[in-house]
Formats: C-alpha cells, structure tokens, sequence
C-alpha cells in the first residue's frame, strides 16, 4: 500500500475487470464506471423513495427503514436527552452553590445526579455517536443500508421508548435515587421502594435491548457487507471505531442485561439476590455492573476517537501516522477493556494479589490511549492545517482528553485511588474523559452535518460556540480537581470549597449556552444555509464525501468498488434485468438515480418497529406497577403483552427485503449467510447473558458456603428427564431440517409437531416440580437458594417458551408448504433450540446435582 | 510475599513510608508535578504544531495529501511515535511500581514497626456511623482515639453500601453488608476531623457525617477505662482479641 494511488481523474479501468458484474452485455463507451472525480454534486430527485413518504410527512419518519433516517432520528433524540441530562446537571451546579444546597431536596438531589449520570451514559452519548455511525458507516463501508433495516429501526424505537419510560418514572412516586451506578442493595426496594425506581430500571433493560439488536446488526453489517476491496484492515477509522466498539457492545451489555434481569426480578419477583441479607450480594452487584461498566468507558469514547481521527486527517490534510498501530491500539484496549473491571472496586474488601493483577490490567489499558494520542499528535506535522469548527472541537477534544488521561494515572496508582475514592476527583476525571469525547463528537457533529443536511452551517456561529464551550466546559470542571475533597454526590461540602464550586457553576452555565448558540445555528442554518457540495472540505478522503450531499436513499450511483485501487462505482450486475438502463450510465458520468430502477421497487417502510417499541412501553409500565395493588398496572402489562405478541408476528409477516448479497468483502464470513451471522451473534451475547446468570449463582453460592447450601429440588429425576426430553428434541429438530431438504412437507410438519410437543412436555414436567416445590413451601421469594434456582432455571425456561412459540409459527406455515424449497428457517430455528438445549446441560447438573 | 516486602524494605527511603497523610502527600505531589510538567509539554507541542503548520495562503500542490475515495492507509512510518510512545510508558510504569511498594506498606503496615494499635469496629447504617471498640462500649457518630497510635477500622454495613472516609488522615474503606473491609490511621495530631460517607447510600447521604476526635493518650485511656463496664483489658494497648 504505497502513498500514490490511482489518479482520481477519469481512468478506465479495464473492461474486463468491470464487465464482470454486468454479463458483460453493456455497451460502456470509454469505461462505465464513475470515479469519484466527476460525480454529481447535488441530490437527485427525490421521486425515488422506495415506498416511503416524503421527509415532510410525519408518517416518513414512523416507517422508514433506511440507515440514514434513522440515523438522524438518533441524533436528534440523542440531542433532546442531553438537553433533558443537561436541565439535571443545571440543578445540580445551582444545588452546589452553598454548602447545605439551595434548591433540591435531598431526594430530589439523588435523584438529579442519577438520572443526569444515566441520561449522559446511556440516552446521550452512545445513542448520539450511533447517529453518526448509522448514517455515516454504510457510507464508509460501500453498503446499500444495514443489513437488518427493520431491526435498526427497532433498535431505534426501544431507544427512544426506553428514553420515555425514564422521563415517566418521575411520575410514578419518583425515579430512581441510587446513582448511576445502582450499588447494591440500595437498589432493591427495602431502600428504593418507588415504582418510579422499578420502571427506571426497566428503562435501561429495554435500552440494552436496543443495544442489543443494534449491535447484532451493526455486526453482520460490517463483517459481511462491506465493497469489493474494502477488507478489515483498509476500513476507515471512524468505521473501525465504531467496529470495535460494537464488538465491546455485544458483550458487556450481556453482562448489563444480566444484572439488570436480575435485578429486575429482586424488583418484581421477590427475589433476594441483592438483598442486605444475600451473602456477596452487594459484591455480586459491582462485579456485574463493572464487568459491563468498563468496557462501557470505551463504547463511550471509541466512537468519538474514530470521529477526532477522521476530522483531523481531512483538517490538517494529512494521512494518520502509524495509522496500522492506531487501529492495533484500539484493537488492544477493546479486548483488554474486559479484565479491569475491579479497579472500580479497590477499596471492598478484594484482597491484595487481585488488587496489584487489576492494577496491571489497567496501566497496560492506558499505554495504547498515549500511542493512539501521539498518532494524532503527529499527524499535524507538515500539515495544511484550518481551523474550521470541526478541528477546533477535535482538537480541543484531545486536550480534554490528555487533561483526563493524566489525572487517570493518578486513579491507577492504587493508594493513591484509596483517597480519591468517592471524591470530585474522579469526578472531574471522567467528566474530562467522558466530555473530552463529547467534544470529539461535537466536532463530528459540525464536520458530517453538511452531509447530513446538505446545507452548510455558520461557520462564525461554530467558532463562537466552539469559544464558549472551552471556556465553559474548564471552567465548570477544571474546579473539581481543586476542590477534589468534597465528596461525590453530596451537596454539603467544606467551606473552603465554596468559591471553586461556585466558578463551576457558572462554567456550567457557559457551557449550557454554548448549547443554545449550536442549536440555532443548526436551526437556522437548516433553513436558510448555503447549500453544501458532496464535499465540503478540502482533503475530505472517505467515501461519504463522494456521494451528494445529502445522499440519495439508495446511498450510490453505481455499486462501489475499491478493486481498483480506489473508490469507483460500477454498474450494478443488479440491473442488468433491463439494458437500457445500465446504458444509460455510460460515459463516465453517472446520471444519478436512473441506475436503480430495475432492482428496489419493493417497499422499504415498515411501521412494525415503531409498533413494537409501543407495545414494550405498555408491556413494561405495567409490569413496573405490579406489586402495588393498583388494577390498571396488570391489566396495562396484560393488554401490552397480547400487543407486543401481534407487533411481533406481524413484522415477521411482512414481505420485506433488506439487502441481500453477494457483497464484495464479507471477510472472515464469506461462507455464512447474514441471517445466520445475526443469529450467531444473538447467541454469542446470549451465552454471556447465561453465563452472569450462572456465574451469580456460583458466586453468591461460594459466598454463601458451597456445602452449607440448600440444594433446591430434592429430587434430580424431573430434572434428568427434562435433559433427556430436551435432548430428543434438538434431535426431533435435525429431522425437520433434513425432512427439508428432501422437500418431504409431511417430514417437516411431523418433526416440528414432535419438537413442539416435547417442549411442551419439558415445561409440564417443569410445571408440576414447580408446583410441588411451591407446595413445600419453597417459592421465588422464600430464600437465596431458591431464588438462584427458580430464576435461572425460569430463564432457561423463558428461552424454550420462545422457541416454542416460534415452532408453532413455524408448523402452521409448514402445514402449509414452506419450507421446502428454503430450508434456512429451519436451520436457523434449530441453532437457536440446540442452544437453548446445551445451556440446560450446563444447569442440570448445577442446580440438581452438585 | 514477605520475600517481596523484604526487597521494598532494602529500597529504604525511597518508597515513602509513614503516617498515611504523609505518604499520601508526598505521592500525590510528585504525580502532581510530573503530570503538569506532562501536560504542559505535549499540550504546548500539540498547540505549536497547530500554529506551525497552519494552512498558509500559498497553495502548494497536493502531492502526498489525502484524494477523495482513496482506500484508507497511514502517513508517516512512525518511529517518532514508538519513540514518545515507549517514554510515556516508562514514565507511567515507573511511576505505578514506585507507588506499589507503598501499597505494600500501606495493605500490611504492621510490619513495619511494633507499636500499640486500637482496633474499631465501624458499622454504617442509614444515615450514621457507630463504632464498637474492643470493650464493646459503641458510640453513634463519634469516634475517640488517642494520638500516635495506629487505629485499624474494619469496616462493614448494618444496611446499605456506604464508605466510611476521613479525609484528613487518608483513611477510606468501603461498607460492605455482611464483608468487613480494612483500613488504618495515625493521628499525630490532636483535634476534631470530620469522617463522611463516600459511596451514595440514601436519602441521607449528604449528611452521614462522623466526627474524629484525637486525644492525648492519657486523655484518652481515662475516656476509655470509664467507658469499659469492669473491663481490664479495656486500655486499647496491644490486646486485640475484639
């Protein structure tokens, strides 16, 4: 890979090496693909929606599917939560201007600073930096969209309805008061008995949901997707930014969904994980939090990293210096970011060997962050740098960031981190991390927005923005590192302090502002901006900046490719269905939006995502009321749960087609179809859903006395019986699937019947050793033992109930022919049951044996 | 273990050792000093890169720039990377083993000199702190110690997660219910210190104070020995069998 590519001028590439895709039957003149440099700068006509209504119509934004949509329906509602986070964090800074406070009681201080913390976390940052990453990533990877449309938009909704669910729960009594971070066992209800608390925690359940499926999708998306000659290595670096930390995702939110369920079910059930009296309860809970809480430091900043490096490489008009180590680093803190969780936990009563191992753990995470800040450093170097908007929050970003790093050194020198513990230390630190990210993504904000929006943005009002928030953000947190002895999350502090916390306030104040000056000019710009070139900056090397802006919704004017050297698009082989058309684009400039006729006419709206993310909405305020005795909750879940099995059915119904290959690099996955990825995947967080679960077993277990424990069911038998059920139905599943190939109906019918009705049988069996425990008097709630086993097993319970229902799904479509000539469904279905099959394998013994 | 405390002995005055507001004071100002000194260097280089190599009027040409839809790929070999890289890590590096061999001494002090200790226990529940001493007498709010005597905490929660902390001498140790989690202090000081909660436990939390009151050590045994209902071993010298 040598600095000199291929010109970007008009350079026929070799007919045969393009013919290929279009059978060769096009009459190209002088080459039919369009290089880069002699593309339409403005958008086509918008007479080519597929199926959805204009951007004015309301309803346009309730269906659509499309990546770039929805990734402006993150950004937007990412932007709405920081304005709601950032109206708590006002009250808290005017909280702070006496000791003693001046505004908020003390719950409603508590519940400011959580829910500032949460909203920032959770519905802000990576909700805002995934704007970003489903608009710009498909771009950058040469994708028509994502390869689950519909899911994306579904992670959307339950984002959006998880944010609502949260701004809810202040009605209900009051929201949730125990910090962001939920230690245990002020979060059960003994301590936090509101049902405001309960839906917050609800709130967060549903948006890891949506993470979740995001990150399935965004998986599948980049691993199988992308265009010819765009491997792994030769991604952009926001792209590689957002792999990784989708990657980070999928994993550590498992763990978050884990501890959330079971958290969850302390709430509703009875449970006793976290109570007071569980032993290592209040340990099992930071262990679980901080498995998913690190990691979540980086899915956090990874996105805004990638953002600084692309900005910095267009601004200052060079290259990234040792860009293959940049991405190396990246790599490493992604994999090391799962072994430093208890540096969170140096002052529990963790013993002095893991103390120092998790020291090491964490000054080896560090190291990369210096090498990935002295790669942007350097790029400066020989560079034609200018100071537009977009580089002047990417750089302030990184001196924010390296002020953060710095003072993190600190936290990793152990005694030192046993007096900062719980102080405006940390506090300031990560604020300078976490913002320092924010900063990065600002500049993110202003750098795609001309693409986004296809206007350009003031670029006075930037500065002046960019002024204000510097000034602002140093002044509101610079402070906290003076005055770091007052305690977190406490509104009495030393006199001496007052000045600082004062000045804070008013950075606060100043940084609020800045806010408002951005929003205008967005605003207005919107309006009345000027319009804005495909490219807007010089040196500008990515592939979104050689489509319009904005975009055309089927993204390119031809099917990208880098096998020659650089970004060109050829005619797709797609519409070769109708001639004329692929002739139509032949001398070298694409005329834009005549290419696609033949190959998208199906719809791409669907107003099922929106409709399940109601439905969840009902299902969960329901559920978070349930104790209270009040008949509207119940009868609200009831009422959810009918809507949420119809949304769900009714999705699967729809005729919808997302993209479907062959794509040019689908690297290390040629050999898997996208569904069956996305299913792996799903699987792969799954097992780490089972394994906290099991894990938290284990764990309160020991704490408890392994041979002191109350083995629950007294007799092993139901329980080997269901092993041996489950076992002949994984094999009653391989039977519907070769019944499949064979194109036998009775074949597949039958074997999913017996599925089917061996499920059943598991969960009769189940049923009635449930129900002869609960006539022994050992129910959920009774003590810690039972709750690990009733909970764990009835998630592995909940997980065939799924599976059933899909089997009957399934056989009725069966009975009426399916299957035959596709037998994937079946494959795929199966997957998922021999999963559900092995993780019982795993409990049996756990829970009836040992 | 030892075999490892024994090599951090022979490095001798290097490692700070001490009172804990001794080691923490000369730790915190020594990674005070070299981070602003950090800090300064490579902000002040980033910002003289920016204004060294601002975009001039002089358009040159675009050799070597980066070309709209060029496959992505790096500038620069990076050997001056490797080379601040591997500074920055001997700095960070050095900087955490300096500061181990004072968690070494801070984790097991007790070996380090023989001395009198006062063992307490600390119990924190919504929204106070009670402290058993080794006689059994409790005390809601507020602990008594004499000066120049190691005190060791063992800490632990009646309820929720609190964190029992006195800034001013350096102690700090999570409330964990049902774990007892260690931590000590030397006063030399006579006085009255604030103790707070660390850790968001309630409603209360901005007031889950405690006061640390340092005496004399005669002062104190007198306080003490009134305390202790017929309690002989009541003097808080050596006899930690609470």
């Amino acid at each position: 890979m040598t600095g000199d590519t291929t010109d970007d001028t008009d350079d026929p590439r070799p007919g045969g090496e393009t013919s290929g895709s279009a059978d060769g039957e096009s009459t190209r003149g002088d080459g039919g693909t369009a290089t880069v440099g002699d593309l339409p700068t403005t958008a086509p006509d918008e007479d080519h929606e597929h199926g959805l209504p204009p951007k004015s119509s309301i309803k346009r934004w309730l269906v659509t599917t499309n990546h770039k949509d929805v990734g402006i329906l993150y950004i937007v509602t990412s932007l709405f939560f920081l304005i709601f986070g950032g109206v708590l964090a006002m009250l808290i800074r005017v909280q702070l201007l006496e000791p003693g406070g001046t505004i908020l009681s003390d719950m409603a201080y508590n519940q400011a600073v959580t829910v500032h913390g949460l909203l920032m976390v959770f519905w802000f940052l990576s909700p805002f930096a995934f704007g970003f990453a489903n608009y710009i990533v498909p771009l950058q990877l040469g994708a028509d969209d994502l390869a689950f449309p519909r899911l994306n938009a579904l992670s959307y909704w339950l984002y959006l309805v998880s944010g609502l669910l949260l701004a809810i729960s202040f009605f209900q009594g009051n929201s949730f008061s125990g910090g962001w971070t939920m230690y245990a066992p002020l979060n059960v209800p003994v301590y936090t008995p509101s049902v405001g608390a309960t839906t917050t925690v609800f709130a967060l359940l549903l948006f890891t949901a949506s993470v979740t499926v995001g990150s399935v999708n965004f998986l599948t998306t980049m691993h199988r997707m992308r265009a010819e000659g765009m491997t792994l290595r030769r991604m952009p670096l926001f792209t590689w930014s957002i792999l990784l930390t989708v990657w980070m995702m999928l994993f550590a939110f498992a763990a978050l969904l884990a501890a959330l369920m079971i958290l969850s079910a302390d709430r509703v059930l009875g449970t006793m994980y976290f109570a007071t009296e569980s032993p290592g309860g209040s340990l099992l809970w930071t262990h679980l939090f901080w498995f998913f809480g690190h990691p979540e430091v980086y899915i956090v900043f990874f996105p805004a990293l990638g953002a600084m490096a692309e900005i910095f490489q267009t601004f200052t008009g060079r290259r990234l210096v040792g860009r293959k180590w940049f991405i190396g680093a990246m790599l490493l803190v992604a994999l090391q970011s799962f072994v430093v969780w208890m540096h969170h936990m140096f002052l529990t009563s963790i013993n002095l060997q893991i103390k120092t191992l998790f020291m090491a753990t964490t000054i080896g995470i560090s190291l990369p962050f210096d090498l990935m800040v002295f790669a942007l450093i350097y790029t400066m170097i020989k560079g034609r740098i200018r100071f537009s908007t977009p580089f002047l929050f990417a750089f302030g970003g990184l001196v924010l960031f390296i002020l953060g790093g710095i003072t993190g050194v600190f936290l990793g020198a152990v005694v030192l981190d046993y007096e900062f513990r719980g102080t405006y230390w940390v506090v300031a630190h990560f604020h300078y991390v976490m913002v320092g990210g924010v900063t990065g993504l600002v500049g993110g904000l202003y750098y795609w927005y001309p693409k986004i929006t296809g206007k350009m943005y003031d670029e006075f009002l930037g500065k002046v923005h960019f002024g204000l928030y510097f000034v602002g953000f140093n002044l509101l947190y610079f402070p906290m590192f003076v005055a770091w002895e007052t305690p977190r999350r406490v509104f009495d502090y030393p006199e001496a302090f007052v000045g600082w916390h004062q000045v804070a306030t008013v950075g606060a104040f100043v940084l609020g502002v800045s806010f408002l000056v951005m929003f205008y000019n967005l605003y207005a710009s919107l309006i009345s901006g000027e319009d804005a070139d495909a490219c807007p900056w010089a040196y500008g090397s990515t592939a979104e900046w050689a489509v319009p802006s904005p975009p055309p919704l089927e993204n390119f004017p031809g099917r990208p490719s880098y096998g020659g050297g650089a970004l060109e698009f050829l005619d797709r082989g797609r519409t070769t269905t109708d001639g004329g058309e692929t002739e139509a684009a032949t001398d070298g400039g694409v005329k834009a939006g005549g290419h696609g006729h033949g190959h998208e006419e199906v719809s791409h709206a669907s107003i099922w995502p929106f409709a399940i993310g109601i439905a969840s909405l009902f299902v969960l305020v329901g559920l978070s009321g349930v104790r209270t005795g009040n008949v509207a909750y119940p009868a609200t879940f009831v009422g959810g749960l009918i809507l949420l099995l119809y949304t769900l059915v009714a999705m699967t119904r729809e005729s919808f087609h997302g993209p479907s290959g062959p794509f040019g690099e689908s690297w290390p996955f040629e050999g898997v179809e996208n569904t069956k990825l996305g299913m792996w995947l799903f699987l792969g967080s799954d097992v780490v859903l089972f394994g906290a679960f099991i894990g938290s077993y284990v764990f309160t277990r020991v704490a408890y006395g392994w041979q002191a424990w109350h083995v629950v069911p007294h007799d092993p038998i139901p329980g080997l019986m269901n092993t041996y059920i489950l076992l002949t139905s994984s094999f009653a599943v391989v039977l519907a699937m070769v019944a499949a190939q064979k194109g036998n109906r009775n074949g597949v019918v039958a074997s999913l019947a017996v599925t089917l009705l061996l499920g059943i049988g598991f969960l009769g069996n189940k049923g009635i050793e449930w129900w002869e425990l609960y006539h022994e008097g050992e129910w959920v709630a009774t003590s810690i033992e039972t709750s690990t086993f009733y909970l764990t097993t009835g998630l592995h319970a909940a997980h065939v109930i799924v599976g059933l229902i899909i089997a009957v799904y399934m056989l009725v479509r069966a009975w009426n022919g399916a299957y035959l000539d596709d037998d994937r469904p079946v494959e795929y279905f199966g997957l998922y049951w021999h999963f559900v099959d092995i993780v019982w394998l795993f409990l049996f013994p756990l829970f009836y044996i040992l | 273990m030892t075999g490892e405390f024994a090599v951090v002995m022979q490095v001798g005055e290097f490692v700070p050792r001490g009172t804990r507001q001794a080691v923490f004071q000369q730790i915190y100002w020594v990674f005070l000093v070299l981070g602003t000194l950090v800090g300064v260097v490579v902000v002040g280089y980033m910002l003289y890169l920016a204004v060294a190599y601002r975009a001039g009027p002089d358009e040159a040409d675009d050799d070597g720039r980066p070309k709209l839809g060029e496959i992505p790929q790096g500038g620069g070999k990076g050997r001056k990377l490797f080379l601040s890289f591997a500074l920055s890590a001997v700095i960070v590096i050095s900087l955490i083993v300096w500061t181990y061999g004072t968690l070494l001494f801070v984790e097991q002090p007790a070996s380090a000199q023989e001395q009198e200790e006062l063992e307490v226990e600390v119990t924190g529940r919504q929204f106070q702190w009670v402290f058993t001493y080794p006689n059994g007498h409790q005390t809601t709010g507020e602990l008594r110690v004499p000066k120049d005597t190691r005190v060791r905490l063992g800490v632990t929660s009646a309820d929720v997660f609190p964190n029992f902390g006195i800034p001013a001498l350096r102690a700090k140790t999570d409330a964990i219910p049902g774990q007892t989690s260690d931590t000590w202090f030397m006063a030399e000081e006579t006085g009255t210190y604030a103790a707070h909660c660390y850790e968001l436990c309630g409603s209360g939390h901005s007031d889950m104070n405690a006061d640390v009151v340092v005496m004399e050590e005669e002062e104190f045994q007198q306080w003490y020995e009134n305390t202790s209902n017929g309690s002989e071993n009541g003097n808080g010298n050596g006899n930690e069998s609470a």
